[in-house]
């Protein structure tokens, strides 16, 4: 399986440039970029009122099950997925092979306002994470910076 | 794929937990997230997307921070799969972007089939996503061991781990929280061991 390119921090400074810049123009309350094995990349927006750590764990799962039924139904892809709520509504829509970006929005915003301009920061994103992925591959972090001596103690149980 | 986030100085890196149906998969998440010790915030909600009888339909889910890490947050996701057959599918799922896998097995004799299928089912399902379990850190749990009809540790090491170079596996019985811990902190230094080795991280 292919990966994710490195970000650096002046990716996910721009990649947050990206999402304040899409929240202020759809009015949305938290936009984040999720990687569809579960990971949260970046966010922007509320994120006091919601457990975004869980919400996207269960976003990448509810997106790639809703594509294999698309697969199920002979569709490609079901590109998109809308749930809405009383309160809150949740869009998510696929930026490219490994990200997807996932809003959540009052529901009395429109969804036609918050996919509309989804289009145009789905599309920056995805060029930034293709930038990021033509730099220099090899140009990694030193992990040796995490202290690994005693590693019997990185879970302990209570009492 | 592990993420590795430098603006932030955050490691996220993905546990599956496997196994044949009702072999304890959901009971080690549930001891874990019950008797860790971890700092204030450091341990997340166990998400359990399961059935009124409370078997696993997609999977269950627990974020916790490792203690003992300087320089970096570490966050472990650890997720399981549905144990029932027919669930197969699903489980490819939450295997995308796998770091480490913790293979449950129910230690009863009459469970053997269904631990060994289980474990082809796993090397099946890898081999779709385009992994090969050689490349992926994982360790085998021997669970149920306060059953009376256990087959011996020998024999199951003889069905399941039976390779060149053996996995570590642990013995447990996970209700009692024995040998939970254990099998949960030698999969996370091998991964952090895979990580700090490989020099670089896959992304980030």
């Amino acid at each position: 399986m292919a990966t994710l390119p490195q970000l650096l921090e002046e990716d996910i400074q721009r990649l947050d440039g990206i999402l304040t810049e899409y929240l202020d123009r759809s009015d949305a309350a938290t936009a984040l970029i999720i990687d569809k094995g579960g990971f949260l990349i970046t966010h922007q927006g509320d994120a006091r009122r919601f457990d975004l750590t869980t919400i996207a764990a269960l976003a990448s799962g509810a997106y790639l099950a809703n594509q294999t039924i698309a697969n199920l139904v002979h569709e490609e892809n079901f590109d998109s997925v809308y749930q809405q709520g009383d309160k809150f509504s949740m869009f998510v829509t696929n930026i490219d092979e490994h990200c997807l970006l996932m809003v959540i929005f009052p529901s009395k915003t429109g969804v036609g306002v918050v996919k509309y301009h989804a289009t145009e920061a789905r599309k920056q994103i995805a060029a930034q994470l293709q930038a990021a992925q033509d730099r220099d591959p090899e140009n990694g972090l030193d992990l040796s910076v995490l202290n690994l001596a005693d590693p019997s103690e990185l879970f302990r149980r209570k009492g | 794929m592990a993420i590795i986030n430098q603006a932030t100085k955050e490691l996220q890196v993905k546990i599956v937990y496997y196994g044949p149906a009702m072999c304890g998969k959901t009971t080690n998440l549930v001891q874990v997230h019950d008797h860790v010790q971890t700092q204030a915030g450091n341990k997340g909600k166990l998400v359990s997307l399961a059935t009124s009888s409370d078997r696993t339909l997609f999977f269950d889910f627990l974020p916790i921070e490792a203690m003992s890490i300087k320089g970096f947050k570490t966050k472990f996701q650890l997720y399981t799969v549905p144990g029932q057959v027919i669930y197969n599918t699903t489980r490819q799922l939450v295997l995308r972007g796998v770091d480490g896998i913790v293979f449950c097995a129910d230690s009863q004799y009459e469970k053997m089939q269904e631990n060994m299928e289980s474990f082809q089912n796993l090397q099946d399902n890898l081999k779709a996503l385009k992994l090969n379990l050689d490349e992926i850190p994982y360790v085998i749990q021997y669970n149920k061991r306060d059953l009376p009809n256990v087959a011996p540790v020998e024999y199951m090491d003889f069905l399941l781990n039976n390779r060149e170079v053996q996995v570590p596996s642990f013995t447990a019985a996970a209700h009692k929280c024995e040998g939970v811990f254990e099998t949960l902190n030698m999969i996370t230094r091998m991964l952090l061991h895979k990580y700090v080795n490989q020099g670089r991280p896959q992304y980030a």
